[in-house]
């Protein structure tokens, strides 16, 4: 199969003043097309600033990084790419419809498609009444699904979410794990983090653990519980193998 | 194109859902009114201050919008973390920047316009309308003079608070607008390598004293000739190309 997405001993380091953070202390990353990643990892372990790594918000200090083969500092590499933030947040005084419109029109989508496009996705993520309500009234939870309405805005091939399911209700969650599985079926690659380990479990083909900047393990979830699967949860799993490296 | 043109959107959009513009559009509506109404009573010399004072306040009304709007824009989208998918998006960080400028420009082109136009009716009510050229060279000069305001303040905006743009925005705005002359007096009676220094020094800060017509307004002199006008255009597109450049420069190597 053909990678999606690879790194090579990925590091990054971040300076402000005198304190430094090795946020990623050489991390090795492949996802294949069309599976599901799981990016798990407690509180500062460097998700987040591996995938801004992988959206070319920040260039890596050293390691190789690419995104369909290009690097995605380049542009163009992030065509077929949709991004949902860890933390939803978008312009107050816009509504979602012409938030939507706007990174449409930066993606260079023609005008029907991009109209079409923005109705059915606000319909997918339950916002069709408050299509055009400003956002300034906006809970978290409906920001949240702004955020993933606009990641699939470009009918991206490759989807990287950041922590999705963050302040999501049961139900919602639900509802996005069966979009997720829906894209999946649909031939996209998902690739996603997030720190509890029952979400990952769900829905993962592969999942990469991740602790203070080193990858501990990838693996399918059979593999990585091997034999030991009887009684043992991922979480069990995730605990151990973290106890083991503090 | 059409990426730079959504970013711009967004700030119009911001411009017409904020009440900034209505506070100033409203508070400029009541001082031209006031002086006018005095006007009226034929106190002598009063359209001469509807005119000194109502261009001043098109200047400066215009200056608040673009300097506020240019320089919150990055800090904005970065405290609110806004700019994140932003910067996921394929662009290049220069059309950010451009984007920011556009809708920085448009913002303020549009304010100033009202302001304008409302000024001009003021202006023309006595049936004075013999300055019309001039009038036109006004218009000119004001959009030039927030093409100046808007890419200093981006300028600024990628590297410092909006508070601090802002407060040094004012400052150049009134020290060199209104100090100009003493300041060339000092650079030129100073001798040797200090006046090479402050000569370029002098040069290169924003002038926004060029753009400035309020005398000659005022008075209804003649317009200007051409090659001043062209000269002051040409100094204004080399001047914010360096600016958006620098600022371009900046943003790229800006750790998010
Ligand atoms: N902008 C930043 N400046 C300095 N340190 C940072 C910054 N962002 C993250 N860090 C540090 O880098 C480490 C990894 O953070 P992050 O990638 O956000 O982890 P995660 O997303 O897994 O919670 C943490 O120790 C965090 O404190
Ligand atoms: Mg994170």
């Amino acid at each position: 199969m053909q990678k999606i997405l690879s790194a090579k001993n990925l590091q990054y380091t971040y300076e402000s003043g005198k304190s430094r953070t090795e946020a990623l202390k050489g991390v090795d990353l492949s996802v294949e097309d069309g599976e599901i990643f799981g990016f798990i990892g407690p509180n500062g372990a460097g998700k987040t600033t591996a995938i801004k790594l992988l959206l070319g918000i920040l260039t890596p200090e050293k390691g190789e990084l690419t995104l369909f083969g290009q690097s995605p500092r380049e542009p163009k590499t992030r065509q077929k790419v949709g991004y949902m933030p860890e933390i939803a947040n978008y312009y107050k005084y816009l509504t979602p419809v012409e938030l939507l419109k706007i990174y449409g029109n930066i993606f260079g989508i023609n005008k029907d498609l991009l109209r079409e496009r923005v109705g059915k996705l606000l319909e997918l993520v339950g916002l069709e009444n408050e299509a055009n309500r400003l956002m300034r009234t906006f809970s978290k939870g409906m920001m949240q699904k702004v955020s993933f309405a606009q990641a699939l805005i470009n009918d991206p091939d490759l989807l990287i979410l950041d922590e999705p399911m963050g302040g999501l209700d049961p139900f919602s969650r639900m509802k996005m794990r069966e979009v997720i599985q829906d894209l999946k079926l649909k031939g996209k690659t998902i690739f996603f983090s997030s720190h509890e380990l029952s979400e990952v479990e769900l829905v993962s083909d592969r999942i990469g653990i991740l602790c203070k900047g080193h990858l501990l393990a990838t693996g399918t979830v059979n593999d990585l519980l091997g034999d030991k699967k009887a009684g043992q949860s991922l979480e069990n799993y995730f605990l151990n193998i973290i106890g083991e490296k503090i | 194109m059409r990426a730079i043109w959504a970013i711009a959107g967004g700030m119009i959009k911001e411009l017409i859902r904020k009440k900034d513009f209505y506070v100033l559009l409203i508070f400029m509506l009541v001082i031209l009114g006031v002086l006018s109404a005095q006007t009226f009573f034929q106190i002598e010399g009063i359209s001469r201050y509807v005119r000194d004072f109502g261009y001043s306040m098109v200047m400066l009304f215009s200056f608040i919008i673009s300097i506020t709007f240019a320089a919150k824009q990055i800090p904005v989208e970065i405290e609110s973390r806004t700019i994140y998918p932003l910067l996921a998006k394929p662009l290049s960080r220069y059309k950010i920047i451009l984007g920011k400028f556009c809708g920085s420009m448009a913002v303020s082109v549009v304010s100033f316009t009202v302001f304008y136009a409302i000024f001009i009716s003021f202006y023309t009510a006595g049936g004075e309308i013999e300055s019309l050229s001039l009038l036109g060279q006004g218009f000119i000069f004001g959009i030039l003079f927030l093409c100046m305001t808007s890419a200093f303040a981006i300028f600024l905006s990628v590297f410092m608070t909006m508070a601090a743009n802002v407060t040094l925005s004012f400052l150049f705005y009134m020290i060199i607008g209104g100090f100009s002359s003493s300041i060339k007096e000092i650079i030129f009676s100073s001798k040797g390598v200090v006046s090479v220094l402050y000569g370029i020094l002098y040069y290169l800060l924003p002038h926004f004293e060029f753009f400035d017509l309020r005398v000659r307004i005022t008075h209804a002199w003649d317009p200007l000739p051409a090659w001043v006008v062209v000269s002051v255009s040409v100094y204004t597109f080399v001047y914010c190309f360096m600016l958006l450049s620098a600022a371009d420069r900046i943003f790229r190597r800006k750790k998010f």
